[in-house]
C-alpha cells in the first residue's frame, strides 16, 4: 500500500468501516510509515475534538416543550379526524347502495351537493367556509393587508415572528398578477399568512399554511356566494385562493402558485 | 394502530432524539431560529409519516437515523427555499484533493485542538461535507446510514468524510495570522 491509498482509506479505517482484509493492508502500512501514522494521530486529535460534547447545540427547554405539544396537537387533531371519518357512510356519496332512495335523495341532496361539491370531507367544507369569510372581511375598508407592499422581500420577512413558518411569496407580476400585501388571518384553529394578488382591481386573496396532511396537488375548485375557491394539498403549504375572479384566471394563478 | 397507541410510540422511540434533531438542524442551517423552525416541521412530519417508520426498541439507532434523514431532507427544503441555495454548488471542487497538494510551510503538526476554532472551522466546511461529519462524529450514524440520509453512494460518503476531515485538519494546524481584531487568539 502506497502512501496516498493510506491516506485515502485512513479516515473509513478509523471510523471502522473498511472489511477486514482493507483492514489489515492499512494496519501492516501504518506500522512501516511514520508520516502516515502521524497522519493518524492528527484525525485521533480532530475526532476527539469533534466528539466534544461542548461542540454541539442543545435545544431549549422551552423549545422541546413546544415540539411535545405539537406532536400532541398533531396526534389529536388526527383522532379526531379519524372519528369523524366513522361518519362517513352518512354522507351523500354513499348512498348508491339505497337505490330505492336514491331519486329522492339525488333531488334533495342536489343543493347541498352544489355547494359542496369537490370539496370531500366536512372539515374541509369548514375551512372553505373559513377562508371565504376570511375574503369577505378582508374586503373591509382597511382589513384587506396588513403589510401593503409590492415587494416580496417586504412581505415575506413581515411574516416572520408572526408565523411559525416562512410563507412563499412568489413574485408573479411578469404573469399580469400584482403583489399588493399580506396579512395574518386566523383559520381552521390556526394563525395563517394570506398573500394578497390584484388582477384588474379584483383583489385575490392567497391563504396558505404548511401542509402536515397528505399531498395532493390537483386542484379543487368551487363556487360560492359568487366567489371562486380553489384549493390544493402541495408538498409544503396547505393553499386556498378565493377571488370574485373567473374561474379560468384563477386556476392560471394557482397553477402559477403551485408551480413555485 | 390506534392515535394514542402511535402517540406513545412515537414519544417513546422518536422524541428521545430531539437533541441530535436540533443539532444537526442547528449545524446545517447555522441559526438557531432557523434549525428550531426545521426541527419543529420535521417532527410533524415524522409524526405525520410514523405509520411507515419500521422500527423497534431492538433498533433504537434505526430511529435515530430515520428521524435525522427527516431533519436533514426538511433544513435543505427549507435552505433552497429561504436562501436559493447556492451553498452547496460547486463545493466539490472548491476542496482541492489533498494528494494533489504540498505541504503548507506554515503548517504545524495538530496535537490540540481549541473548541471555538473548530466550531469556526465547522461551519466554514461546505455543507456536503459538514452534513457528512455531523453524521458521524457527532450523530455517530454509520456510513449505510448517512448514505440513506444524504441519498448519494457510500464511496461518496467515504470520500466527503476523508476530505471533510483532511480539509478541517489543514485549517486548524494553520497557525492563525495576526489580526488585530482577534487579538486574544494570537500566540
Amino acid at each position: 500500500m502506497t502512501c496516498d491509498d493510506s491516506r485515502t482509506y485512513l479516515s473509513a479505517y478509523l471510523d471502522e468501516e473498511l472489511d477486514v482484509a482493507e483492514s489489515l493492508r492499512i494496519q501492516k502500512h501504518l506500522a512501516e510509515c511514520q508520516d502516515c501514522q502521524q497522519a493518524q494521530d492528527e484525525q485521533l486529535v480532530l475526532r476527539s475534538a469533534l466528539r466534544d460534547p461542548d461542540l454541539r447545540a442543545y435545544p431549549s427547554v422551552d423549545f422541546s416543550k413546544r415540539i411535545e405539544a405539537a406532536v400532541r396537537r398533531a396526534a389529536k387533531e388526527e383522532a379526531r379526524a379519524r372519528r369523524s371519518s366513522r361518519f362517513d357512510f352518512l354522507r351523500f356519496e354513499s348512498f348508491h347502495w339505497m337505490p330505492a332512495a336514491a331519486v329522492l335523495l339525488l333531488m334533495t341532496a342536489v343543493g347541498a351537493f352544489l355547494v359542496t361539491n369537490s370539496l370531500r370531507s366536512s372539515h374541509q367544507q369548514l375551512v372553505a367556509s373559513a377562508v371565504l369569510a376570511g375574503h369577505i372581511r378582508s374586503l373591509q375598508p382597511n382589513h384587506l393587508i396588513d403589510v401593503p407592499s409590492s415587494d416580496r422581500h417586504t412581505v415575506k420577512p413581515w411574516f416572520q415572528g408572526r408565523l411559525d413558518f416562512s410563507p412563499p411569496v412568489p413574485d408573479l407580476s411578469e404573469l399580469g398578477w400584482t403583489l399588493v400585501g399580506g396579512r395574518l388571518d386566523y383559520v381552521d384553529g390556526r394563525p395563517v399568512a394570506v398573500i394578497v394578488y390584484q388582477r384588474r382591481m379584483h383583489n385575490i386573496n392567497v391563504f396558505l399554511w404548511p401542509n402536515h396532511g397528505p399531498i395532493d396537488d390537483a386542484i379543487r375548485q368551487e363556487e360560492a356566494q359568487g366567489y371562486q375557491i380553489l384549493h390544493w394539498n402541495g408538498a409544503e403549504m396547505t393553499y386556498w385562493v378565493v377571488s370574485d375572479l373567473n374561474n379560468a384566471e384563477l386556476l392560471e394563478l394557482a397553477r402559477a402558485l403551485r408551480g413555485h | 394502530m390506534t392515535p394514542q397507541e402511535k402517540l406513545r410510540r412515537f414519544e417513546e422511540q422518536i422524541s428521545p432524539h430531539l437533541k441530535s434533531a436540533y443539532n444537526l438542524a442547528k449545524w446545517l442551517t447555522r441559526s438557531h431560529e432557523d434549525a428550531e423552525d426545521v426541527v419543529q416541521d420535521a417532527f410533524l412530519r415524522a409524526f405525520s409519516a410514523f405509520e411507515s417508520y419500521r422500527g423497534d426498541d431492538a433498533q433504537p439507532q434505526n430511529a435515530k437515523a430515520w428521524l435525522l434523514t427527516i431533519v436533514r431532507n426538511t433544513s435543505m427544503t427549507w435552505l433552497k427555499r429561504n436562501r436559493n441555495a447556492g451553498a452547496t454548488l460547486g463545493f466539490e471542487e472548491a476542496l482541492d484533493d489533498p494528494r494533489d497538494r504540498s505541504p503548507d510551510p506554515e503548517e504545524i503538526l495538530l496535537t490540540s485542538c481549541d473548541r471555538e476554532e473548530v466550531r469556526h472551522a465547522l461551519e466554514q466546511l461546505p455543507s456536503d461535507f459538514r452534513e457528512a461529519i455531523v453524521l458521524r462524529e457527532m450523530e455517530g450514524l454509520s456510513y449505510r446510514e448517512i448514505s440513506a440520509a444524504i441519498g448519494v453512494p457510500l464511496g461518496t460518503v467515504m470520500s466527503r468524510l476523508s476530505r471533510g476531515r483532511d480539509w478541517l485538519r489543514r485549517i486548524l494546524s494553520t497557525p492563525k495570522r495576526l489580526n488585530p481584531k482577534e487579538g486574544a487568539g494570537l500566540r
